[in-house]
């Protein structure tokens, strides 16, 4: 080969290259809308965004798969938990994470600021990533039939919204801090005692790890119900 | 024995370089120790993993700027004949850059973070970081148009670092929008460490195989272009291997796919045109060790990057490896092997150069080179037996995040253990270049 032939080679390879890579990223600009929410990108989306950088929570959550490898990839999170699941662990890692053995900071995220980040982890979620992560899929469907079923909530989606990011209640949630079948048969709390263990645990039971939750009155009574509905269910079947 | 009287402001470049390097690796370690025990929440809320692998990843790429840097102030001289441009530049340049990089290490401890992976030093010190690329590129720049001998290493060198500090301006920009944030995140972390950086390398390692073996500079000219143009060939449209799942059209699965796994290419060309032109040598092997290095870099860096990046650089396997230990083995293995070895070759040829040295005692170096390439060859496997393990009980068996990482505690803790031989490899190789000393016939 003679040096003419290598510089040739030089200079075909790194320009036909730059050329389709350049080419190819405006069209990525051009198709983005179809894969990415953009119109629904709001002003409290990127508040939420803002908040995600400040803590760095990047460097131990991955998401999009890009990040630390520290804690769970945060690409679906929305799905996977719910909203106020969300905002209960952001502003009480410490407390959700009492008795399990990795630890995530006590990082000072006000209220406003995990309401933020919820609609952020919203955003993200629904972009459409070719449905990675593959362990998440079956949250994303599981929110997709809860959305198909909007006009009438039943109360099981209702609980299953609102605490499956930890409980789970069979084959729906997370198996983080118990079933629901389970725990309903287990406690002795009336209504009112359980709706006030829903906004504030620690009042009811000292030492507990489940953080305080987010949730309306309303909601928190609708969820009181259906426990006590299972465990009533239960004990007939007895 | 230095040539060139402005060859010596690579000495405190090198010497920085080296103190970071021991801090990177020691901040590695305690992340192990975060991985492999459960620290307490007080412990956490104050320093967290998050804090320290920042710290971990930027003093990466800090001691090997530096080293690029000290680097090129070393060997410009002899390849252009002439003293450097500007002395007084360079210095300047190196008292922006440290003191950025202090104050970036102590931000972080403060919670001051632009909160990108990698990227986490703020949009202000990333202004002086500019700055002081801009001295660099203009002090090398001016010596290389001041030159009566050009050469195309030369020349390969300046596109190189121009390229380099050209791609670091994409990280600055806050983007509302975390698709385009990540789309431009790679062009600075995949188009430096797959472009920029491989250039930079492929041309100080040209330089200094010709220094060392004293093969006919023609023939490993006409090599530095095929390869160069093969990685940027490969490299520029293989960025497409991290537009897979971040929401984008499907073509990028065939461009980034196919492109990307072109990419070892040019690294197993490396690995041939440096055993052959170590065969074809026509000088004395002086210091064995400086040899040992130079094809230690051309395998290794093979192995990271071409083999460790190829397995798992195609889509249908990358679904499942995306975002898991699998990334961090390749990270290892391809940082350690083409950039920090590089980085090695370049302080073993310039050291013993600037302390008038000819031939150096070499034992305690053989030793710290064994250790280190052992131990991180076991890190890196013991990182992708964590990556299958998990990706199998949290993507296959199903088991949630937390269930898999508790059966990947013996891993982690391995990790540690060939960690803490590293560091003992890292300083026993620090302490040697410090401390270099005459070999006694
Ligand atoms: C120092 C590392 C660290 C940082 C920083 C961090 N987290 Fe976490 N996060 C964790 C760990 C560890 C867990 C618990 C994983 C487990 O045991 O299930 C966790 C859990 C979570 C969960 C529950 C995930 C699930 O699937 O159960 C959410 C949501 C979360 N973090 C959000 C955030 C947000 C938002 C931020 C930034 C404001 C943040 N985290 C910062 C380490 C961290
Ligand atoms: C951040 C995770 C998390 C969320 C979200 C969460 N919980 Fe819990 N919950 C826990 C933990 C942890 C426990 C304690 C489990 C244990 O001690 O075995 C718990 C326990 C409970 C108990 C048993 C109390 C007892 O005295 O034994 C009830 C009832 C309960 N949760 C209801 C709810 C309801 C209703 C919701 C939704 C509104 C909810 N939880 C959301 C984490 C959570
Ligand atoms: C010396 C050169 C290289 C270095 C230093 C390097 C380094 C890295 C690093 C640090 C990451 C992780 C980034 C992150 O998400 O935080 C990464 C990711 C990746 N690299 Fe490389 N790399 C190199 C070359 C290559 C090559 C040649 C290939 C392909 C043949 C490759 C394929 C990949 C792939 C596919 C990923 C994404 C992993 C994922 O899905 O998470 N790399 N590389
Ligand atoms: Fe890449």
């Amino acid at each position: 080969m003679t040096g003419k032939t290598a510089k040739a080679i030089f200079w075909l390879g790194t320009l036909s290259s730059a050329i389709i890579f350049l080419w190819l990223t405006y069209d990525f600009h051009q198709q983005e809308p179809k894969f990415v929410k953009t119109d629904k990108l709001n002003e409290q989306v990127v508040a939420g965004k803002k908040v995600w950088h400040k803590h760095n929570c990047n460097d131990c959550h991955t998401i999009l798969g890009f990040g630390g490898y520290y804690a769970p990839d945060m690409t679906k999170a929305y799905y996977r938990l719910g909203e106020s699941a969300i905002i209960s662990v952001v502003m009480n890692p410490e407390q959700a994470y009492k008795d399990t053995f990795r630890k995530m900071p006590h990082l000072g995220v006000t209220k406003d600021e995990a309401v933020n980040m919820a609609a952020f982890l919203k955003w993200v979620a629904s972009i459409d990533n070719r449905t990675w992560p593959p362990q998440d899929e079956k949250f994303v469907k599981a929110f997709q039939l809860r959305e198909a079923n909007a006009q009438k909530p039943d109360s099981k989606d209702i609980a299953m919204g609102a605490c499956g990011g930890c409980h789970s209640l069979g084959d729906l949630g997370n198996k983080l801090s118990g079933d629901f079948n389970d725990i309903s048969q287990r406690i002795s709390y009336d209504r009112d005692t359980l709706v006030k263990f829903i906004h504030a645990p620690q009042s009811v039971r000292q030492g507990i790890a489940m953080p305080p939750q987010n949730i309306s009155s309303e909601t928190a009574a609708i969820i009181a119900d259906f426990l006590l509905s299972l465990k009533a269910e239960k004990e007939v079947q007895k | 024995m230095i040539r060139y009287e402005s060859q010596k402001v690579a000495r405190y470049y090198l010497g920085l370089a080296l103190i970071l390097f021991c801090l990177q690796v020691a901040m590695g370690l305690w992340l192990a120790v975060n991985y492999a025990f459960t620290l307490p929440q007080g412990l956490v809320d104050v320093f967290s993993f998050a804090t320290s692998r920042a710290i971990h990843t930027n003093t990466l790429v800090a001691w090997m700027l530096l080293g690029f840097m000290g680097g090129s102030y070393f060997i410009l001289p002899i390849e252009c004949k002439r003293e450097l441009f500007s002395v007084k530049i360079a210095y300047l340049q190196l008292l922006i850059f440290a003191g950025t990089a202090v104050a970036a290490v102590v931000g972080f401890l403060f919670g001051w973070t632009q909160g990108r992976p990698l990227l986490e030093i703020p949009v202000p010190l990333d202004f002086l970081i500019v700055v002081a690329a801009l001295l660099f590129v203009f002090n090398v720049a001016m010596t290389i148009i001041l030159t009566k001998e050009r050469s195309v290493l030369q020349w390969m060198l300046l596109a190189g670092v121009t390229f380099l500090a050209v791609l670091y301006l994409f990280g600055m920009p806050f983007f509302k929008d975390l698709n385009q944030d990540y789309y431009y995140w790679w062009w600075v972390i995949h188009l430096w460490v797959e472009g920029a950086w491989e250039l930079i390398t492929a041309a100080i390692a040209a330089f200094i195989i010709i220094e060392v073996t004293g093969v006919e500079r023609k023939v490993v000219e006409k090599w530095l272009y095929v390869e160069t143009g093969l990685f940027l060939f490969t490299g520029l449209v293989g960025t497409g291997h991290h537009y897979y799942w971040l929401g984008s059209p499907n073509y990028w699965l065939w461009w980034g796919g196919i492109f990307s796994a072109l990419e070892p290419l040019p690294v197993a060309l490396m690995v041939l045109d440096t055993w052959m032109h170590i065969k074809g040598r026509k000088n004395p092997i002086v210091n064995p060790l400086l040899w040992t290095y130079i094809m230690g870099l051309a395998l290794f860096h093979f192995l990271g990057a071409g083999v460790f990046g190829f397995i798992h650089t195609l889509p249908p396997i990358n679904y499942y490896t995306h975002g898991s230990q699998i990334t961090a083995s390749h990270g290892h293995l391809a940082f350690f092997g083409a950039y920090a070895l590089l980085n090695l070759v370049v302080f073993y040829f310039a050291m013993p150069q600037l302390k008038g040295i000819e031939k150096f005692d070499d034992r305690l170096g053989v030793w710290g080179f064994w250790t280190m390439v052992t131990a991180m060859i076991f890190i890196g496997l013991i990182f992708g037996v964590a990556g299958i393990l998990q990706t199998y009980l949290e993507r296959i068996l199903d088991l949630g995040y937390r269930t898999a990482q508790l059966n990947m505690m013996f891993w982690f803790k391995a990790v540690l253990f060939f960690g803490v031989i590293f560091l003992i490899g890292v300083l026993m190789t620090v302490y040697h270049l410090f401390t270099l000393k005459k070999a006694a016939d």
